[in-house]
């Protein structure tokens, strides 16, 4: 069984995975992004980064996490309703800086986490790369 | 009694503006806060107001020292969403540009580590052989910073002389073997100074998920150019230095032996490079809709691009870079923990940590 084929098979998802850009993608569907991360830790892949996209209106927000495994890059698309997803920093010690960079920029919560300013400065504002701060 | 002793943004002993505050105990440091952004640029949100022409330029200004793997890493995505194929001699431009790169790099890191260190001579012997690597740079693309030689579907430039530059390179390699090799292999200085100090466990390692030389001198052989070989690599032979003491030693042993390395790799390319054009497509780009992402082995380590457009838009709809810096940096309050304050300023330059690339 490939690796692909046991991540599948551990997270319950019957879709299949497709190649494209680069990246091998699968659609979580219901999986849970904790459950996601304690999958890669289960197959020892490595955290590569999230991707944040917004989104057109007010459809929200995509999340898009990337694992490594010797070469094989793997991504798990998210979309958030609102502006909120759990963090998986207890579960991926890595994740700690995108998840902070993530917040300062685009104004989306980890749940479940502390934050302290990364890249901000005092008196600095949440949102440098949401799309309506810089029409004002 | 502990107390906390600010290092940064602006201080003697760092290179680029950011900020450690540690939490001492005598002399020996308990914990360490990083903090990194006072010269943020948002390049991410700048790119989506660039056309894909721009946007080469602009993103090759994230780095002033590995400028060409932004740009590399940027044209291979953006090759992905034209469909083009670089023709194979513009591949081997590109390993070549690549590993002339990661040299003047890792000779740069070395001259900064032995100032480091309190060694000033070599700082003065380093930075001499940095120019000679830099000078083979301006002869193939006429620049010594932003060289510019990446494009969409190739390279802007062409090596017309590749016998020229490997004379270059082998006189650049004998001198590195004489001088900078044996010392940071062998001096007594390099070893009471860098063994033993500032220790990633490869456990701790694999945690932070840390990439490149650091990773790769905690025992973790990973390396793009290997796992998923680009530009020419798949047609050169070369070995991935590993160490597994994860000190600072390690770090210095394993960039030692990458610059034989990348002098390997640059006398295989220069020997094997293909004729042919240098450029793939007629200068008209149709992009698909989708999100495209490249992953190139930069001198740090592993850099990711993903760009996303929309068809028949000039300009991205996101580019998120993540550098190799990003990677690295949050492991050194691991490094830190428990070390020696005097020792501060090397570990934290052990990772080779560029903040330009991470303030992107």
């Amino acid at each position: 069984m490939s690796v692909l084929e046991t991540i599948s098979e551990k997270l319950g998802i019957t879709e299949p995975w497709v190649e494209q850009g680069g990246v091998h993608w699968l659609e979580p569907g219901t999986v849970n992004v904790r459950d996601l991360a304690r999958t890669m830790n289960d197959v020892k892949a490595r955290f590569v980064t999230i991707t944040a996209y917004q989104l057109p209106k007010d459809e929200g927000f995509r999340l898009e996490y990337h694992w490594d495994i010797d070469g094989l890059l793997m991504g798990f698309p998210f979309q958030l309703a609102g502006n909120s997803i759990e963090s998986i920093y207890d579960l991926c010690e890595a994740v700690d800086w995108i998840e902070r960079e993530i917040h300062e920029g685009f104004t989306v919560e980890f749940t479940g986490r502390e934050y302290e300013p990364l890249q901000l400065r005092p008196g600095a504002k949440l949102g440098v790369n949401l799309r309506e701060e810089v029409t004002k | 009694m502990s107390y906390k002793i600010p290092m940064g943004p602006y201080h003697p002993g760092l290179e680029e503006p950011y900020k450690l505050d540690m939490i001492c105990e005598g002399e020996t440091v308990q914990d360490v806060n990083l903090k990194i952004g006072f010269n943020f640029r948002g390049i991410e949100h700048l790119a989506e107001t660039r056309n894909y022409i721009q946007v080469i330029a602009l993103m090759e200004r994230v780095c002033g020292i590995c400028s060409n793997v932004h740009t590399l890493t940027l044209c291979q995505a953006m090759e992905q969403l034209t469909n083009l194929n670089p023709p194979p001699r513009a591949k081997y431009i590109r390993t070549i540009v690549a590993e002339l790169e990661r040299l003047h790099s890792h000779v740069l890191w070395a001259g900064i580590a032995a100032k480091l260190m309190g060694f000033k001579t070599m700082f003065m012997t380093c930075f001499e052989l940095r120019e000679k690597v830099m000078d083979i740079l301006q002869a193939i693309s006429g620049n010594r910073v932003n060289y510019a030689m990446n494009c969409i579907g190739g390279v802007n430039r062409n090596i017309a002389d590749p016998a020229a530059i490997l004379v270059m390179v082998e006189a650049l390699e004998k001198e590195m073997v004489k001088k900078v090799i044996p010392i940071f292999t062998t001096s007594s200085t390099a070893r009471s100074r860098c063994a033993g100090v500032g220790v990633l466990t490869q456990e701790k390692a694999i945690s932070c998920g840390v990439v490149g030389p650091t990773a790769r001198a905690s025992g973790l052989p990973q390396d793009m150019r290997r796992a998923a070989p680009y530009a020419a690599y798949a047609e050169l032979d070369f070995d991935v230095p590993v160490q597994p003491e994860g000190d600072v030693r390690a770090r210095l042993l394993v960039r030692a032996l990458e610059i034989m390395e990348s002098c390997k790799i640059l006398r295989q390319a220069l020997a094997k490079i293909p004729p042919g054009e240098v450029q793939a497509g007629d200068g008209k780009f149709n992009f698909t809709t989708g999100t495209a992402t490249s992953r190139i082995e930069g001198p740090r380590g592993e850099v990711i691009y993903s760009v996303s457009w929309k068809q028949g838009s000039r300009t991205p709809a996101r580019v998120h870079v993540r550098t190799p810096t990003f990677a690295n940096m949050p492991s050194v309050r691991w490094m830190m923990q428990g070390a020696r304050l005097a020792d501060t300023p090397l570990i934290q330059a052990s990772i080779d940590p560029c903040y330009s690339c991470t303030d992107r």
